[in-house]
């Protein structure tokens, strides 16, 4: 006679994926991005893109209401000094960057959670090469504390 | 529409470059595009020489630059149509704003008509080595990123079709396999779809372009493919019963024109009702179409279509007084009562018993009056379709011997030929040109006979048809029982003479537009205002007619009334077959009929076509007019009347005050050098081509060959192809196809370590800074250089190439070598568009077509006309850095002109 042993539950325990919020430019890092895609290269799911037409239009406000509902980080695919509008783009999505990280140390996450990086028209594969070091370190820093 | 200071025509780099450093200096800029985005020619590029930087990165800021700068307005998927001189040094030019049938504005670029068109074209963005849909974004970083539908015209089946059936529309449909939206497409049309699947003339099929290659597509067929799976599935039309709109509207007669009018009006949420005469609907669908033609489940079928909408259908109700029904809150009325009246044969004994009409005989036995004809004798008189319908009833009911006899010849019958041919199949005798003189009779009153004369046919008349006489002496007896003459319909219309005049043979006077009789709320449509014609233009005809009643009740006004035929006009079909790459000749669609020589029964002759033989045949379309009007991409846009294939050119005259010419260059076509089997052997690729292959938006996302999909192992160049060449008629250099290759050896080396590249050349011309060592890293890197032309390339049966060569550094000897893939090196010709743009001969050429600068040297991009100025490539060839350098000198040489113009003289 044989016994039965109950089969063990699978780990219920998921890994953590990072849900990271992307600003990219419509003419730019868009298509960029969006080449990633159309070219079957991997990047995370927890990936999540907006697309506006200049990085300097982002409020600093916005990354700390992305970080307080829920996101884990997040990620601003800029033009670089490449932007269509404005000769000092990068200059201003700089101070943008400086103080959306101050807002987001004021309201208690780490400074890290926010990262930027110039991503052209085809870099496909800069852009996922970025997620995933973005996402790794977000995975270190572990989920963001959620706003009650 | 404002003025501008310059006029900018092309958006490729040299167009871009000038645009944007007007605009830079304060001058405001008018930029012409005639692609869907800017970019030209190098966007397309995958890295540029000799720094190896990425030219879409370099790219993209310029295009989004030329699109956002506040001087330059950027006009995409336009043209312009020509360039006038005007007194003070200014210039009027008209600019065509092509139909892009999607709204700039609120279109987002989500592509979802792109993944919803069921129509592919090759690529022109990826040097048609790919499809892209009708409706595209040219490429992933157009700019604007905005949809475009392209529509080259009306295709030939869809235009010709009286019933205004979509039929390119639901082909291609068909192709992708959405039967039930084909289904849907015809309705929008007609709910008659399984009957005009079965008993259309298919005017569509004579028109199709296919037709002279192998045989036109069974279209037809088609559509009664999509019939049969519907009604399989569905009773009834399958769509949302609209909101009645409170307005009423009676027709008389339940005919294809009265069935699709009523249909038309009760979606837009009519009350209509419908008044028949005969026990039972449908008209001559039901009543003279026999059924082995049309099975009669088939019409009950497409007019369960129509009273599934909620209209009523009252049987064996004719109508007298139309005044009565007008008072009965019908706010119109139309008549389509149709050609229910049979000529008489005119001849002594015609009012003999077993003399009839053809039309009298098919109601008899379709509203199965027991006709028996066992063993008799039937002689059908007349050469058109219902005469070939009566003669293979007659077969069906078992008459011994069916005649038909005709007055004309056998090319003349006005029965459809395949008709005619059926009827033959099917046992009937024909007897052309004779014409019955007397109906002869028996003692008993009875029909024994019919006595004819011979007819020669005599000089054309005023109609240019020519008009038979009876040869004199040449009469004849056909012995026969019976005598059925199918020699003419005419309208029954004496009722209606209070309220719409008629012509002599009983047809209803009517707007020929708008089917409005004298009396406003009459209106009157089909056979009774045409005589008899077929049951497809009926069908138009009762469309035509609601629309126009629609209006009149919304509007009570049909004064210009427009809009009711939305056809492009019609594409040209030379240019549809000289538009095709490739296409494979099939064997043409199996008629699939069972004809028996001696028929007994009604069942239907022609066969369902399987899913195969649809999927097959649709297949076939070569998409005539690019787009196929089936209304995927208007479903699929999630924006509100973002898409519209109303929008038509909208056409525009702009003063300007200078014009900059930046049309650039057209490369090489390749075939024109047949010994290299460009277009014929699949591994021979050109330049172009190879450098989508390696573009960062590769269409593969790898090197590969097209033949078969190999990664290549050896690739050879052959440099000079259409350059410093006389048999081609053209000596010039064109300055970059070395180095271009150069920098593709280089890419391919990086990409596929393994593969050997072999570059056959004159000589290599790498003259500007840093080109010589970009040429010899090259080299270091393992590419390997051979002096010598190619004389010939020929295919071995595996794709592979042998290249044929004199080898002039080892001795001069002829060598082959084998290759997987050849890359063509094809150079620059000149883009003849400029010329166009202005007067008859007032832009000067130089000798090899390039707009000529009035000196290169010392006064660069000033042309034979004060005003115009040529920048880039449309003077001469040109590499990116040569043709933003161009543009520079250009843009100052403009400035000049534009300061001195504004001083009086």
């Amino acid at each position: 006679m044989t016994t039965l042993t109950p089969v063990k539950p699978p780990d219920q325990e998921r890994t953590f994926v990072p849900r990271i919020l992307v600003f990219s430019t419509n003419n730019i890092s868009d298509p960029g991005i969006d080449l990633a895609g159309s070219s079957h290269m991997s990047y995370s799911p927890g990936v999540v893109v907006i697309s506006m037409p200049c990085t300097s239009g982002i409020r600093p406000s916005w990354i700390l209401h992305a970080i307080d509902h829920g996101f884990d980080g997040v990620f601003i695919a800029s033009d670089g000094d490449e932007c269509a509008y404005l000769a000092d783009c990068s200059v201003r999505a700089s101070r943008i960057v400086a103080q959306a990280q101050a807002l987001l140390t004021k309201g208690g996450h780490q400074g890290q959670r926010l990262k930027m990086a110039a991503i052209c028209s085809v870099c496909a594969e800069p852009f996922t090469r970025h997620v995933q070091q973005f996402g790794q370190a977000l995975a270190t820093l572990g989920p963001s504390a959620v706003a009650a | 529409m404002n003025d501008y200071d310059v006029l900018v025509v092309g958006a490729g780099i040299g167009g871009m470059e000038s645009a944007l450093k007007l605009g830079d200096m304060g001058y405001r800029v008018l930029l012409v595009e005639k692609e869907a985005s800017v970019g030209g020619k190098m966007i397309l590029l995958s890295k540029v020489f000799p720094t190896l930087d990425c030219a879409s990165c370099i790219s993209t800021p310029k295009m989004a630059a030329s699109i956002h700068h506040p001087n330059v307005t950027t006009l995409t998927y336009s043209e312009v149509d020509g360039i006038d001189p005007l007194a003070g040094g200014r210039f009027h030019a008209t600019v065509k704003r092509k139909a892009r049938f999607v709204n700039e504005t609120t279109c987002t670029g989500c592509q979802l008509c792109e993944t919803a068109c069921t129509v592919a074209v090759p690529d022109q963005f990826n040097a048609d080595m790919v499809a892209r849909r009708a409706a595209y974004i040219a490429f992933p970083q157009a700019v604007p990123k905005k949809a475009v539908i392209e529509r080259a015209g009306s295709s030939p089946c869809s235009y010709t079709c009286p019933a205004g059936i979509q039929a390119h529309g639901y082909v291609s449909l068909i192709r992708s396999g959405e039967y039930e939206k084909a289904f849907q497409l015809v309705l929008d049309a007609t709910p008659l779809v399984g009957t005009l699947g079965r008993a259309c003339y298919a005017p569509c099929e004579v028109e199709c372009t296919r037709g002279s290659l192998d045989g036109p597509l069974p279209i037809r067929r088609l559509k009664r493919f999509v019939a049969d799976i519907h009604y399989e599935k569905f009773d009834g039309p399958g769509v949302e019963v609209p909101a009645p709109n409170g307005h009423r509207v009676a027709i008389v007669g339940s005919g294809p024109a009265g069935l699709t009018a009523a249909w038309q009006l009760a979606r837009k949420g009519y009350a209509v009702k419908i008044f028949e005469s005969a026990p039972k609907a449908g008209g001559f669908l039901r009543l003279a179409i026999p059924a082995y033609r049309l099975p009669s489940e088939v019409v009950e079928q497409d007019i369960a279509n129509v009273t599934a909408l909620g209209v009523e259908i009252a049987t064996s109700t004719p109508v007298t007084d139309l005044e009565a029904l007008h008072a009965d809150a019908y706010e119109a009325v139309l008549l389509a009562t149709g050609t229910p009246r049979s000529t008489t044969l005119g001849v002594p004994g015609d009012q003999l018993d077993g003399v009839m009409s053809g039309v009298s005989f098919l109601r008899a036995v379709k509203l199965g009056e027991g006709v028996d004809l066992s063993d008799k004798r039937v002689v059908v008189i007349g050469g058109g379709n219902v005469a070939m319908d009566t003669a293979r009833t007659a077969r069906r009911l078992g008459a011994r011997d069916v005649t038909v006899v005709y007055r004309r010849s056998r090319a003349e019958m006005p029965a459809h030929h395949v008709e005619a041919d059926d009827t033959e199949q099917e046992g009937v005798h024909f007897v052309f040109e004779a014409a019955p003189v007397e109906v002869l009779h028996s003692g008993h009153g009875a029909t024994r006979g019919l006595r004819c004369d011979r007819m020669e046919p005599a000089r054309p008349g005023a109609t240019g048809r020519r008009h038979p006489e009876p040869i004199p002496g040449s009469t004849f007896e056909i012995a026969c029982d019976m005598v059925i003459a199918a020699i003419g319909m005419a309208p029954d219309t004496d009722g209606f003479s209070a309220h719409v005049a008629a012509d002599p043979s009983g047809r209803l006077t009517v707007d020929p537009t708008t089917l409005q009789s004298a009396t406003p709320w009459l209106f009157a449509a089909g056979d009774v205002v045409s005589g008899a014609s077929d049951i497809t233009r009926a069908t138009g005809q009762g469309q035509r007619a609601a629309f126009m009643i629609d209006h009149w009740i919304q509007d009570r006004n049909l004064d210009g009334i427009d809009g009711f035929d939305l056809r492009l006009s019609v594409v040209d079909k030379a240019q549809v077959l000289a538009r095709q790459k490739a296409y494979r000749l099939a064997v043409p669609a199996d008629p699939s009929q069972v004809l028996s020589p001696a028929p007994t029964d009604f069942r239907e002759v022609e066969l369902p076509m399987t899913e195969a033989e649809a999927r097959r045949g649709a297949g076939l379309c070569l998409d005539c007019g690019v787009c196929s009007e089936c209304g995927e991409c208007v479903d699929a846009c999630p924006v509100d009347d973002c898409i519209d294939l109303r929008a038509r050119d909208e056409t525009f005259k702009v003063e300007v005050g200078a014009v900059v010419v930046a049309t650039g260059f057209k490369l090489f076509a390749a075939d024109l050098k047949p010994e290299y089997g460009f277009g014929t052997f699949k591994n021979v690729i050109t330049g172009m081509q190879m450098d989508r292959l390696l573009a960062p938006t590769r269409p593969f996302n790898t090197i590969l060959r097209p033949g078969d999909g190999k990664v290549p192992e050896r690739i050879a160049y052959v440099l000079c192809t259409g350059s410093r060449d006389e048999t081609v008629g053209n000596p010039l250099c064109s300055r970059f196809c070395c180095m271009y290759s150069i920098k593709q050896n280089q890419l391919i080396m990086g990409a596929l370590p393994v593969a050997d590249v072999t570059v056959h050349y004159m000589d290599i011309r790498a003259p500007g800074k840093r080109y010589d060592e970009f040429y010899e890293q090259a080299k270091a890197m393992g590419a390997n250089y051979v002096k010598g032309r190619v004389a010939r390339i020929t295919e071995k049966e595996n794709g592979d190439l042998v290249l044929r060569y004199e080898d002039i550094e080892h001795g001069g000897g002829l060598v082959e070598a084998e290759y997987d893939l050849v890359v063509l090196a094809v150079g620059v010709q000149p883009n003849s568009d400029a010329q166009a743009l202005f007067p008859m001969g007032a832009l000067s050429t130089d000798e090899f077509h390039y707009v000529a600068e009035t000196n290169e040297d010392t006064d660069p991009g000033r042309t034979s006309i004060p005003g115009v100025y040529v920048a880039g490539a449309a003077s001469g060839a040109k590499d990116i850095a040569d043709s933003i350098l161009h543009a520079g000198s250009t843009v100052a040489q403009v400035a000049a002109y534009l300061e001195r113009t504004k001083v009086p003289a």
